[in-house]
């Protein structure tokens, strides 16, 4: 009998997600713990092993389609194996549960924020295609073929006929206005053209006497719009949510970050390595605890307040941008966090996050520090109160002891939801960070 | 202190077009020639070389047309003659390019010409002293190349580069090509035809290597077979040495002797003495004036057009681009040189090739459909006697687009202009194989190979379907 390979639910919080890519074909053997196909969740992209060993008889989801978790993807089996004649239905008790209602009890509310969404809420990623015909265009199929024929794009085109049907004359009146006559077009760049479901009317020609040519055409595909991927989209998504929907205010305060760099080196000389990072995770732990309020979430009507502090920390990777979590980073030593940190970095960049480990943080912190830049403000991540952005340490004049002396300045930026922490307690959190990355005693007695 | 609107240095395949076109477009036009009009293509290269080749084919027919029928009997050539018909060739052609130049009102100046600053160019006689200065809008260099004679050659008179060699009126008896490039590949079969002995050495692994594989083999299987030159590849020519009657050289154990040797391993640019830093013209490592796509050097009134600049060395590719940049020079909407240049090879067979090779294509791993057809399969082939080599087309696998074509055989460079039109046109493989081909002709072959890409080809057998 066939097994049947399922698509993996690899977190508390996965609903779904999409194959990006097949790795064995149909037919081809399958050991178990060979990477049969790679997943890409709104979190991460991972890659999945057999647990089956046998041949790969056939695929049921193909690349890029998004389905639940559980749903069945394919059969593993001996070749020649009859098959199921319908797919097994995904187990209906993994199906999204619908938003948890406002009067819920506030804890559940705070983490529904964070969890992946139902997709109803997500923009369908259907195939972009300038041509292609909508089902919904009302369109005779002699004026489809016509526009199908010519490489033009029905869809602009005021149909005359009855009930403002697209009639074979419209297309031909839209050409004609449209002086396709006159296009000139290379043979190949034509194929091309209607090969990639383009609009040729659209697309403008660089050749002898405004011929469009093959690399007119490759240009146009180039600026198609295209299916974000999955990452971008939940980045797109949760920022405008965040930022249409939290009202922001910025704090900034200038550290003056020269003895801690002279400590930091001096720790380093003497075997023991933490990076800039890891004193202002530590000093950002510290500063939640003096400051919960800085430390929670509102709806506008409820506030829960975090006992526990889970620092986030956003790391670039190609193409986007991950937020791996630092559990309860009040319990951990220096030593610890800077371990814990490295770790998620590292995976971060790797690409090998499970989504478990990018959610529920209370607390982000994003450091452009390496990124050569005077200052930035942040945007909060949904499900907090704030976020801190943290800018390069350079060398500036700056007043020190009544004098100007050039000292290694670091500015940093709070940027606070205003609906339930105000100016004076922001402020008092910004300098609370400041007094402790400047306080040489304390470093010595974490380190 | 004379004026133009554009200055021309050189009067190669290159330059004088672009000083006609300039002309053309009401410019006022001089242009600089320190040895004879019509630059290396004309005197010591293109022309010349197909004069004798001319003669060397029709000589080696004459004594291999047996399977026709025919017998020319007692056969011989008179080298000195050949070389006389050569310069009266070139001769007759020189001077219809001084009536060009002269009937488009071009000034020409014989001499050196040399940049005194950006917009000024001194020119100097033969002996050195400056005989005129003009100050010009733009200038136009066209200076072209040299055959590159390393230190590691020996001088002497029985090593020679190709122009040295087409200014013989003796063949010697026997010859070593050093270099299986083009220029070599084409003296060696020249040479042999007319009954020398000759070893073409190249240090790469084979000869012709900007050729496809199967193109190469068609090419060394018949100059190795029928016309006996030794080919050796893969090592370099060592202790090269001129002696009296001999010249000398080890390929690997092997001592290689001969008459006479003949060095063709590169061509390097002419900028000496032309004063391109008085004017911040910049060139490259190799001494090329690298240029941009419209032409034009690092001083933007300035263009370097041909061999000088470093990019494809053919006479036409020259000629293309001067008249771009001439065009360019007098203010007309810019243009960007041509990019999709053919070139032929005169050896024997002919080689003609335009655009992507398959190699290429492989390189760069594009999806391509190999299109072939033999002339082995057709009929005005076989009734000329000429049956060896094919055509074939390289198609982009999804859009059908012609992206390369390569032709080996009889009139191998005469067929390429047609797939240079067609690809330049980005036709499809489908639409050659719609055009209608007269038969029987050498160019029905670009429509069978056209169907071949297709697995449609009428005249071939189609291939075994796998079970």
């Amino acid at each position: 009998m066939a097994q049947i390979l399922i698509f993996p639910k690899l977190g508390q919080t996965m609903e779904e997600g999409a194959i990006i890519k097949w790795h064995k074909k149909e037919g081809d053997p399958v050991k178990k713990g060979d990477i049969v196909f790679e997943i890409e969740t709104d979190k991460a992209a991972l890659e999945v092993e057999s647990f089956f060993e046998g041949t790969l008889l056939k695929i049921l989801i193909k690349e890029g389609i998004t389905v639940p978790v559980n749903t069945p993807v394919g059969y593993v089996g001996m070749p020649g194996e009859k098959l199921p004649d319908a797919p097994p239905p995904a187990p209906k008790a993994e199906a999204p549960k619908p938003a948890a209602p406002k009067a819920a009890p506030r804890v559940e509310a705070a983490s529904s924020v964070t969890r992946a969404p139902s997709p109803a809420a997500r923009p369908a990623p259907a195939p972009v295609k300038a041509v292609e015909v909508s089902s919904r265009l009302f369109i005779s199929p002699r004026a489809k073929a016509l526009a199908k024929k010519c490489v033009i794009n029905p869809s602009g085109i005021r149909g005359s006929g009855p009930d403002g049907r697209i009639i074979e004359k419209d297309v031909q009146d839209y050409l004609d206005a449209h002086g396709y006559g006159q296009l000139k077009v290379s043979p190949a760049a034509k194929k091309l053209a209607a090969k990639e479901g383009l609009d040729i009317l659209r697309i403008k020609g660089t050749g002898d006497a405004g011929r469009i040519m093959v690399h007119d055409v490759e240009r146009a595909v180039a600026e198609k719009p295209k299916v974000m991927s999955k990452m971008r989209q939940v980045i797109a998504r949760r920022l405008t949510e965040s930022f249409s929907t939290i009202p922001h205010f910025y704090v900034s305060v200038s550290v003056d970050m020269t003895d801690l760099m002279a400590y930091r080196q001096e720790l380093k000389n003497s075997g023991k390595s933490y990076t800039v990072t890891d004193f202002i995770l530590e000093a950002v732990t510290l500063s939640l605890l003096e400051f919960p309020v800085v430390n929670s979430y509102t709806d506008g009507a409820s506030v829960s307040l975090r006992s526990s502090v889970q620092l986030g920390m956003a790391v670039s990777v190609p193409d986007g941008l991950v937020v791996p979590v630092i559990r309860d980073a009040e319990t951990l030593s220096m030593q610890e966090l800077h371990d814990v940190q490295q770790v998620l970095a590292a995976k971060a960049r790797e690409g090998k996050l499970l989504p478990d480990e990018m959610t529920g943080s209370t607390f982000t912190v994003s450091n452009m520090g390496m990124l050569d830049v005077d200052n930035f403000n942040a945007i909060i991540n949904p499900g907090e109160a704030a976020i801190l952005a943290v800018a390069s340490t350079r060398p500036a004049p700056a007043v020190h002891g009544g004098q100007v002396k050039i000292r290694q300045i670091m500015k940093i930026t709070l940027s606070v939801d205003h609906r339930i922490v105000d100016g004076a307690v922001g402020a008092a959190f910004a300098n609370s960070l400041k007094k402790k990355l400047e306080d040489i005693e304390l470093w010595k007695s974490l380190t | 202190m004379e004026k133009f609107d554009v200055t021309v240095i050189g009067s190669g395949p290159g330059g004088y077009p672009a000083a006609i076109r300039a002309a053309q477009l009401g410019a006022s036009v001089a242009i600089i020639e320190k040895e004879e009009l019509g630059g290396t293509c004309l005197n010591w290269g293109c022309i010349p070389t197909k004069t004798l080749i001319a003669s060397s084919e029709l000589f080696h027919r004459m004594n291999h047309s047996g399977a026709l029928g025919l017998s020319a009997g007692k056969t011989a050539f008179d080298y000195a003659a050949m070389s006389k018909r050569k310069d009266e060739v070139v001769g007759k052609l020189r001077s219809g390019v001084g009536m060009l130049l002269k009937g488009n009102g071009v000034k020409v100046f014989n001499g050196t010409g040399s940049f005194a600053g950006r917009n000024r160019i001194t020119v100097a006689g033969s002996d050195g002293k400056e005989v005129a200065t003009i100050e010009t809008g733009s200038t136009i260099i066209a200076t072209g190349s040299e055959s590159a004679m390393p230190g590691f050659i020996p001088k002497g008179e029985r090593i020679v580069e190709s122009k040295a060699f087409l200014g013989l009126t003796k063949l010697p008896a026997s010859l070593i090509v050093l270099g299986g490039g083009v220029i070599g590949c084409e003296f060696a079969c020249m040479a042999a035809q007319l009954g020398a002995k000759v070893t073409v050495v190249e240090m790469l692994e084979d000869i012709l290597v900007i050729l496809d594989s199967d193109v190469r083999r068609e090419v060394r299987s018949n100059i190795e077979k029928n016309l006996g030159i030794r080919v050796l590849t893969g090592k370099p020519l060592e202790k090269i040495a001129a002696g009296k009657g001999v010249v000398s050289g080890m390929f690997g154990d092997e001592k290689l002797e001969a008459e006479m040797m003949i060095v063709a391993i590169g061509r390097r640019p002419v900028t000496k003495g032309l004063g391109l830093e008085k004017a911040g013209i910049e060139t490259n490592k190799a001494g090329f004036i690298p240029v941009d796509e419209y032409c034009r050097t690092s001083v933007a009134t300035i263009y370097a057009i041909g061999d000088v600049n470093g990019g494809v060395q053919l006479a036409h590719a020259a000629t293309s681009q001067g008249v771009t940049a001439a065009e360019n020079a007098c203010g007309k909407m810019r243009r960007k040189a041509e990019k999709l240049v053919p070139s032929c090879i005169f050896t024997s067979p002919e080689i003609g090739s335009v655009g992507l090779t398959e190699q290429a294509a492989k390189e760069k791993s594009l999806n391509v459909k190999i299109g072939k057809f033999s002339f082995a399969a057709l009929g005005k082939a076989m009734a000329s006697g000429e049956d060896r080599g094919f055509v074939k087309w390289v198609v982009d696998a999804g859009s059908d687009q012609l992206l390369g074509a390569h032709a080996v055989g009889a009139h191998a460079t005469e067929l390429i202009s047609e797939a240079a039109t067609a690809i330049r046109a980005e036709l499809t493989a489908e639409e050659i194989g719609r055009t209608v081909h007269c038969h029987p002709t050498f160019s029905e072959a670009w429509m069978e190979a056209a169907h071949a890409a297709h697995g449609a080809c009428i005249h071939a057998a189609p291939k075994r379907k796998s079970i």
